[in-house]
């Protein structure tokens, strides 16, 4: 269990600033998300904490020692982390056992020591009959798990997962993030996850921090996270919110040349309002683009101005698509700045 | 099926009728007297002890360079590829050429720098030494090639586990490129084990003499029709060991494992301190093997007597180019060599257009039969002349022995597997939607493949073509067996220049050959960028 730092961090590519200005504290024993759309420098951030990367500016600790900054450079083979990678990397030359002792050998402990904890290993991720299998006879699935035994037994301070699940199909997917789960409780580790899957973050995470750009917009536990984010484009990815931006007179809300009543007063500039606090048969007239049926709920289409309203309701309305449908908000979160995707 | 059948005999009976008929050739002599007879063990002894030196020269060199080169920060890469990829494209009798030139042991340049007597390239580890630095590509370009397939996640896994930058190189991404270096040193062995020039040029008049296989054969041709029958036991020889070869080198490759990942994206291993003393080693390497004996060569051809070094001049360059000899030779294997490379172009992609896996493997089996026995071959198959009839009336006479003909169907035989293996590559490449999405524009099926799978075979066939062509210009081994008496191609001027005191002369053909491959390597570079 440890702690990791960044302080002001940046990062760039040849010309192109990937990370900007990035500080985040990591708590011991924390499981946080990196969450954000593609390229928006999560990967990057997470190889500059395994040493993989050097940054440019700023400073890296863990457990309150500076590993990168000015003038240190900790490599990352003493950084005493774990890593899990998107395409397993399981070294193929070596069967399941001799991936996971691999970091015990490099630690120059005895034969038995490193046939226990490799059993105690494969345990955690009940894989101990395929242990003197050769990867090559391995499912995808079982090969992350080898991943994810070799970068825990040797007891890492942190574990890096960068979308360790991606590469899996939706029902393994499912269970080896209940097995993740699990593992942390079991050990406690500090980790340091990587995904673009919300769900995925919000089921796993202490704490998630949603970054767009090379920033982080919002860190917070998965509920605030959810019930108030911070910016618009939190609100939006997260929620999967309607994000309209326009004037405010009074309740009255002007977009896309349409005008709402909005729920209470305030100030703003940018609203977003989550598709199921898109009220339906009273307010504006909008023309019903489509009509996708969820199961549960339908989803609506509206036309607004240019821009597609999405709005989800209990799967009884009659509205039919090319119709004009009342619609209102029961419900919205007031932005002062304007949206930015 | 049937259609596949009647091709599959065709190209059989063109693959190996030619060795059946050497076979039976030997059918009346004692083949186990002839094998153990004290001359024959001592080539075989000549074509191991060469060959296993020659593999182990290149796989000594080729590994650690493909690995410098492949995956460190190594100043000058660019160059060193180019370099050591070079020796690929050339006849490696050019080379042995530069060694007579650098270390013949009286009149080399070295030893008359270092004192007569230092170097003697004549004898096996001359030999060894030669066929090696001309094998290194065989090593490094396929070692190459699976470093850089190796998934880059597979050293950071490596490092995230506490590896140095160094171990995780050693212990990952070596072990999984060696496979392919052990799998291209058996091709060295085999290649060799083939040669027929340099062991000719440093084995023959070594003393004591060394001989090998193909030299012996070669000398047991020369003899007669006695000679042709002991020369044909010899082959089985050979072939057997080129066989057995050619699985090992199989086996060897099936334990190359492809990584999961798509490689590349991989910041190269940091040589710190390393980096230039590094850097000079390959580059003096490089120097060494790769860039002296063509100096040496070019230096020969400017040398008033060879071996003198006052008072250069180019008198071998204004007799050669206005020889009438060469300007015949120049003429014969240009004619030849477009022949050739158009038909294994043409065959080539006649036969990978069935898509038969074994049908590919088939028409690319002589290329791995060494030129000697292949010669000797059709050597003997056309010795006669064969005759079909047909309808017990109209008969057909195939008269190919002592024609340049012969030499054509060699060359062409011989090098089916370049286009063949082209063409199938390209198969694999094309996306045949295109070719779906022509039929469905109305296009019949040959003008769909004309206007829309042709098109996407273009480069791998003009490679073919172009690889065919310097192969057949450059040819030694098969031309100097097949050439019809009296006639010339410039390899086997460049034989006869240099085995009869003419070296001066010799040297201005090879720089022809050398500066011929480097215009194609030019030519070639900017397309596969
Ligand atoms: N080695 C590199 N050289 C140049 N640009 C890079 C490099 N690695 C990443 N980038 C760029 O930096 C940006 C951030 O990349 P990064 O891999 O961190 O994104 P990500 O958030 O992990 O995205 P994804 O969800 O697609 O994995 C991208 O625009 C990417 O193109
Ligand atoms: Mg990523």
């Amino acid at each position: 269990m440890a702690t990791v730092e960044l302080e002001q961090v940046f990062k760039q590519y040849g010309s192109t600033p990937v990370v900007k200005g990035l500080s985040l504290k990591v708590e011991a024993g924390e499981f946080l998300s990196l969450l954000g759309p593609s390229g928006c420098g999560k990967t990057t951030t997470l190889r500059m904490v395994a040493g993989l990367e050097r940054i440019d500016r700023g400073v890296l600790r863990i457990d309150g020692r500076v590993v990168d900054g000015p003038q240190v450079n900790m490599p990352p083979e003493r950084r005493g982390l774990g890593m899990v990678f998107q395409s397993y990397a399981v070294w193929p030359h070596r069967t399941v056992a001799q991936n996971v002792a691999y970091p015990l050998t490099l630690q120059g402990l005895g034969a038995q020591e490193i046939a226990a904890r490799v059993q105690e290993a494969l345990g955690w991720v009940r894989l101990q009959p395929f242990a003197d299998r050769p990867p090559s006879q391995l499912s995808g699935g079982q090969l992350q798990r080898v991943a994810i035994a070799r970068a825990l037994v040797a007891r890492p301070k942190v574990l890096l997962l960068d979308e360790p699940l991606s590469n899996l199909d939706a029902a393994l997917r499912e269970e080896l993030r209940g097995e993740i789960a699990s593992l942390r409780a079991t050990l406690g580790t500090t980790m340091i996850f990587v995904t673009h899957d919300q769900h995925e973050a919000l089921a796993l995470s202490d704490r998630v921090a949603v970054m767009n750009h090379g920033v982080i917009e919002q860190i917070a536990s998965p509920e605030q996270l959810y019930r108030e984010p911070a910016t618009p484009f939190v609100a939006s990815f997260v929620g999967g919110a309607n994000v309209l931006t326009g004037t405010v007179d009074g309740s009255t809300f002007t977009t896309h040349g349409e005008r709402f009543e909005l729920p209470g007063e305030g100030p703003a500039t940018t609203i977003a309002v989550r598709p199921e606090h898109v009220r339906l048969g009273e307010g504006t007239p909008l023309r019903l683009l489509a009509r996708l049926f969820l199961g549960s709920a339908v989803e609506y289409r509206f036309a607004l101005g240019d821009v597609v309203l999405r709005a989800v309701g209990p799967a009884v309305e009659a509205a039919r698509v090319g119709d004009h449908v009342r619609v209102g908000f029961s419900q919205v979160r007031r932005y002062a700045s304007p949206a930015e995707s | 099926m049937k259609r596949s059948l009647a091709l599959a005999l065709a190209v059989g009976a063109v693959a190996f009728g030619p060795l059946g008929v050497l076979l039976s050739r030997g059918l009346g002599v004692d083949w186990l007297a002839t094998w153990t007879s004290p001359p024959t063990l001592l080539a075989l002894r000549g074509t191991v002890v060469t060959s296993l030196g020659a593999a182990m020269l290149a796989l000594t060199v080729g590994l650690p360079l493909a690995v410098l080169i492949g995956r460190t920060d190594l100043p000058l890469r660019r160059t060193l590829q180019a370099a050591f990829t070079l020796p690929s494209a050339l006849p490696p009798f050019i080379l042995g050429m530069g060694w007579v030139g650098l270390a013949n042991p009286k009149a080399g340049l070295l030893n008359l720098l270092f004192g007569v007597g230092t170097f003697d390239i004549y004898g096996a580890g001359g030999i060894a030494f030669v066929l090696g630095c001309a094998a290194i590509p065989l090593v490094f370009l396929p070692a190459l090639a699976s470093l850089a397939r190796v998934d880059g996640a597979l050293e950071e896994a490596a490092r995230m586990s506490g590896a140095t930058p160094l171990r995780a190189l050693l212990g990952v991404s070596v072990p999984l490129a060696l496979p392919a270096a052990l799998s291209g040193a058996a091709l060295a062995f085999l290649f060799a084990a083939s040669a027929f020039g340099v062991p000719y040029l440093l084995g023959v008049t070594a003393t004591p003499p060394t001989p090998t296989l193909t030299t012996r054969i070669y000398s047991e041709v020369l003899v007669g029709s006695e000679g042709l029958a002991r020369a044909s036991v010899l082959s089985v020889e050979l072939l057997a060991l080129a066989a057995l070869l050619l699985v090992g080198s199989r086996a060897l490759a099936r334990g190359v494992l492809l990584s999961q990942g798509k490689g590349g994206a991989r910041r190269p291993v940091p040589l710190g301190a390393a980096r230039w003393p590094l850097a000079l080693a390959s580059l003096s390497v490089m120097f060494v093997l790769v860039v002296l004996p063509l100096l040496a060569v070019a230096l020969t051809s400017v040398q008033p007597v060879w071996g003198q070094f006052s008072g250069l001049t180019v008198k071998h360059w204004s007799s050669v180019l206005s020889n009438a000899r060469t300007l015949d030779a120049a003429t014969r294997s240009l004619v030849l060599s477009l022949g050739a490379a158009s038909l294994v172009t043409v065959l080539g992609l006649g036969l990978a257009s069935r898509r038969r896996g074994w049908l590919d493997t088939l028409a690319g089996a002589p290329y791995a039969v060494p030129g000697t026995v292949l010669a000797l071959a059709l050597l003997t198959s056309f010795a006669r002349d064969v005759r079909f009839i047909a309808f017990d009336r109209v008969a057909f006479v195939l008269a190919l022995g002592n024609t340049a003909w012969l030499l054509l169907l060699a060359y062409v035989v011989k090098h089916l597997a370049f286009g063949v293996r082209n063409a199938s590559d390209g198969f694999a490449q094309v996306d045949p939607s295109l070719t779906e999405a022509a039929r469905l524009s109305g296009a019949s099926p040959a003008r769909a493949f004309l206007d829309a799978t042709l098109p996407q075979l273009r480069a791998p066939l003009g490679a073919a073509f172009v690889v065919t062509f310097l192969t057949c210009m450059t040819e030694l081994t098969l031309s100097v067996l097949l050439i019809p008496t009296g006639r010339d191609v410039l390899g086997t001027l460049l034989f006869d220049l240099q085995s009869y005191a003419d070296p001066g002369s010799a040297a201005v053909i090879a720089c022809a050959f050398i500066v011929l491959v480097l215009l194609a390597q030019f030519v070639r570079r900017p397309k596969e960028a």
